[in-house]
């Protein structure tokens, strides 16, 4: 009986989806993107406002997601590639939904923060204090890091689970002594509750945090030219962002995707780094530490294994694909 | 109308008795809001600070609790510091009535600003669409279930039992096998929405058709009614004006899955003007929202109420007038 009624229920809505989702089904070379709200996944609006993916003669259909939303499609296999951090392209990946990191945007250049209540001025004081964060994600990643930098570690702090974007209102009750967060809502913790400190960000350990474009080994494999063409256009995004002359141009198509005015929006693009195609050329070098996407992903890679946030270690190997940037 | 009581147990109040007292529904919660929002010393738990004095922390703009504010006055008092000035507030998330109303009429009227975004308008069309969409589906298969059930016991048996229990589940949470099915646009929205309003529609409508007097169906069964005749001659039309009823009711049902339909695969419609506006602290237009929706909930019922006057004459109020 229950096999009935749901199979019922998935004919119907599959006749449905077919009715309104055909895009997806009818165009099959266009390449899906997820992107969500952060400064250096904004900027690919500049190529879309801009047609610029039509210029480079490639079908690509950005959509926008709540970030959690679109890492969920991505492994949902809804999307050929979505925008994510290098540390939750493992933890997207130990689910199942493998990833290629083709592109690094940017790494996080203060943007995350991990903001206390008054009267706690340092790490340190953390110790037996509760702390709201996204369990699981980067923001998780970045709490453990703090921690470590001076001898803690995640049993020294009580974890609350807190959806990122409502960090700024959990702070202001009080139930919590600090929070994780990213621009725009580690600024807004800040402002909502004076007195506030942003003991340890992204900033005090460049490259903790990159922030990248993943995209599914199987649509990988089938449009490699396309793709390439996508990095392409990425790096003259960058360049038109990073140029004085045309800086306040992308700003104000960058900050209308997110409701801003560009004066608003300008702070929060300070804390993020983007990188020009010959600046993340230098972040392929197999390097142990922080200073390459290799050592990045790969001391995330052991933070997620340390903390169970998934218990196989990742084939980081199979994760990045630095032939786009370098060139062929 | 002079001499009748204001509190007299089911008796229908007069026509303009009615009229004042409809008003004043809408008239007090909103004063309320009001007096909350414009009367300083109701609630108003922070300082909005004008003039940072001395205190090295403080902007103006800024908002704090008034005891920090206090101390850091008492502070600079002792000191001899500039003092710091401000004014009492509501934090940010309650913004006032005319805030809320301006609010209201410029997210309609302000342009999108990029080609792929849409107007105000039509991101609420688009949310009309979902619930349009998921509440019929849904309708399609839980009525004709429901008087099903209502009707035959052997069929509530064999549904009823596992509704019971499915209806507990929370729609959400089949979100990501939503998305893993439908894809990433509508579908997934559509399938919550379902999931929230199907259950408890066979329920309501199944108990509603029980409630259906049995005279009626021994009557007609005498009179040599087949099964077919029962359901469509007698049943069917005996329910219907309650029917109909329950449907406006679930049809609110279906509206408050909105919000959590509408936040799995990609941002659209009213939750995306929401979430969004939210996520920058902008909770004028957040509030603004919110009426939009229960005005959209309430023009439509009162839509269907009138219809249903139309259509089921014979059906008076429950009232005695």
């Amino acid at each position: 009986m229950q096999r009935c009624n749901l199979t019922s229920r998935v004919i119907v809505f599959v006749v449905l989806t077919l009715s309104l989702a055909s895009p997806s089904q009818a165009a099959a070379e266009t390449l899906f993107v997820g992107y969500s709200d952060w400064p250096g996944w904004v900027a690919w609006e500049v190529a879309v406002e801009k047609d610029w993916f039509a210029e480079a003669g490639v079908d690509v259909q950005f959509e926008w997601f709540d970030y959690a939303a679109s890492m969920e499609a991505f492994a949902a296999g809804q999307l050929d590639a979505v925008t994510m951090t290098n540390g939750d392209a493992l933890v997207t990946g130990s689910t199942g939904a493998q990833s290629v990191m083709i592109i690094i945007g940017d790494y996080s250049n203060g943007n995350d923060m991990v903001v206390a209540a008054p009267g706690i001025k340092s790490v340190s004081e953390l110790r037996g204090k509760r702390v709201g964060v996204e369990i699981g994600f980067v923001s998780h990643l970045l709490l453990l890091d703090a921690l470590e930098s001076v001898g803690l570690t995640e049993a020294d702090v009580e974890l609350v689970n807190v959806p990122t974007n409502e960090t700024p209102q959990v702070l202001a009750s009080r139930d919590v002594d600090a929070i994780v967060a990213w621009q725009p809502n580690s600024g807004q913790s800040l402002s909502r509750v004076p007195g506030s400190t942003a003991v340890y960000t992204s900033g005090d350990q460049p490259g903790l945090i990159y922030d990248v474009l993943a995209v599914s080994p199987r649509s990988l494999y089938a449009n490699r030219e396309e793709w390439s063409k996508v990095v392409d256009v990425w790096y003259r995004v960058v360049d038109y962002i990073l140029d004085p002359a045309t800086v306040d141009d992308a700003l104000s198509i960058m900050s209308a995707r997110v409701g801003l005015s560009p004066e608003e929006y300008a702070p929060l693009l300070a804390g993020t780094r983007l990188l020009r195609r010959e600046e993340a050329k230098g972040l392929y070098q197999e390097t142990e530490g922080f200073d390459s996407l290799h050592g990045s992903t790969s001391i995330s890679n052991d933070f997620n294994l340390r903390y169970e946030v998934y218990r196989d270690p990742q084939d980081l190997e199979a994760y990045i694909d630095s032939s786009f940037t370098l060139g062929k | 109308m002079t001499s009748a009581p204001w509190l007299a147990p089911r008796i229908a109040l007069s026509q303009q008795r009615e009229r004042v007292l409809t008003l004043l529904s809408f008239l007090l919660p909103l004063l309320v809001w009001a007096a909350v929002s414009y009367t300083p010393f109701i609630w108003h738990p922070n300082m909005e600070i004008t003039e940072p004095g001395s205190v090295n922390y403080f902007q103006e703009g800024m908002q704090i609790e008034r005891e920090t504010f206090q101390e850091e006055y008492n502070t600079q008092l002792e000191a001899g510091g500039e003092l710091p000035q401000g004014f009492r507030a509501n934090p940010v998330y309650l913004p006032a009535p005319h805030e809320v109303a301006i609010a209201f009429y410029t997210s309609f009227t302000t342009e999108p600003r990029r080609r792929s975004e849409q107007w105000l308008h039509e991101s609420l069309w688009h949310s009309i669409q979902i619930i349009f969409w998921g509440f019929t589906l849904s309708s399609i298969l839980g009525v004709p279930l429901g008087i099903l059930s209502g009707t035959f016991a052997a069929v509530s048996r064999l549904h009823e039992p596992f509704i019971e229990f499915f209806r507990y589940l929370p729609a959400p949470a089949f979100g990501a096998l939503a998305v893993a099915i439908l894809g990433i646009y509508d579908g997934p929205k559509i399938a919550i929405i379902f999931i929230g309003t199907f259950f408890q529609q066979v329920l309501v409508i199944s108990n509603t058709t029980r409630k259906l007097d049995i005279a009626l169906l021994e009557a007609a069964l005498t009179l040599g009614a087949n099964r077919r005749q029962l359901l469509f001659k007698v049943v069917i039309p005996g329910v219907l004006p309650q029917l109909y009823k329950d449907q406006r009711i679930l049809l609110g049902w279906a509206w408050t899955y909105l919000i959590v339909a509408e936040l799995i695969g990609t941002s659209s419609g009213i939750t995306w003007f929401i979430t969004q506006q939210a996520r920058y602290q902008n909770f004028d237009n957040v509030f603004a929202a919110i009426m939009m929706i229960g005005i959209i909930g309430l023009l439509s019922d009162l839509l269907l109420a009138r219809l249903g006057k139309r259509l089921f004459p014979w059906e008076r109020s429950s009232n005695k007038s």
